[in-house]
């Protein structure tokens, strides 16, 4: 959903005039909502903005954002970051991916889904 | 010829995400924001003169809403609802236990992982960046697009305005 939530607010800011930049991990949801400039760093999600304890990796990232901003010739401009998360690529396997779920632990992720739900309505309802 | 293998593309997250709920017994699938045409602004003058803000999803650490620790399950009651904002010269303490990261290969120890503040410090102060907003912005993820863009995105376009923001940085967690 974050991914989503800055698609839709850079749009937003880009349509009134304000240059926008995003830097973000899911590809595929970024450009299907459609946005003026995107850094794609293939990493694991939670690590938009660089490799965790890696200064030089987080300022080579943010130096591509910023160069986008300066030099995007187009809306839709993507440019994924030259860097690795690590020589094996297995990790990309892993993220909610059914292929490697039991049917126990299906049905241990509908009762979670369950109780967050109820969580975020309780929440709500407070407001 | 040595090619990379086959799965070492971008990860499919919206096929899975479809894939997921389906087998957790939701047949209608989410339909993702989908647009044709895409606005564009140029910046308007250099980058050593523009006035950037930072806008992210991470929420600022709750006392009392559960486990917000690096590597906490989901929390939602760690979620917020609507917009903030905070002094770029603080160093807040951003959590991002309330969004679906990737729980199995991050381990959210480090937050500039996902809120770049730090680095863009480092940016002014090399003088590649004129300077940053006096206030950075948190948008809340809402699984509602309509929240988020009559609601959320109005709100933050707001607050860039009235900080003078010249060009804007978004990075989700």
């Amino acid at each position: 959903m974050c991914h989503q939530t800055v698609g839709l607010v850079a749009r937003h800011l880009e349509a009134s005039g304000i240059p926008t930049v995003i830097m973000g991990a899911a590809k595929d949801i970024v450009e299907h909502c459609g946005v003026p400039r995107f850094v794609f760093s293939d990493f694991p999600l939670g690590n938009s903005a660089g490799k965790p304890f890696d200064v030089e990796s987080q300022a080579e990232t943010l130096d591509l954002a910023l160069r986008m901003l300066e030099s995007a010739p187009a809306p839709r401009t993507t440019v994924q970051s030259p860097q690795r998360w690590n020589e094996d690529a297995s990790w990309k396997l892993d993220y909610h991916n059914l292929a490697k779920m039991t049917p126990e632990e299906i049905a241990g992720h509908r009762q979670e889904f369950d109780a967050v739900k109820a969580v975020i309505a309780s929440k709500l309802d407070r407001k | 010829m040595k090619f990379a293998p086959e799965h070492d593309v971008p990860v499919p997250y919206m096929q899975r995400t479809r894939d997921y709920y389906r087998a957790l017994g939701f047949e209608a699938p989410y339909r993702w924001a989908h647009y044709d045409e895409v606005p564009f602004t140029p910046l308007s003058k250099p980058l050593a003169q523009s006035r950037l803000a930072l806008i992210t999803t991470a929420a600022p650490y709750q006392p009392g809403a559960g486990n917000q620790e690096p590597g906490a399950p989901y929390n939602a009651a760690a979620k917020f609802y609507t917009v903030y904002s905070d002094s770029t010269d603080s160093a807040p303490d951003l959590r991002i236990s309330h969004v679906g990261y990737d729980r199995k290969h991050t381990h959210a120890r480090d937050p500039n992982t996902w809120f770049p503040l730090a680095r863009l410090r480092e940016a002014v102060k090399a003088g590649r960046l004129g300077g940053l907003t006096s206030r950075f912005y948190g948008s809340p993820t809402n699984r509602s697009q309509r929240v988020t863009i009559e609601r959320d995105a109005p709100a933050l376009l707001e607050a860039c305005r009235a900080d003078g923001a010249d060009a804007v940085l978004l990075v989700p967690s």
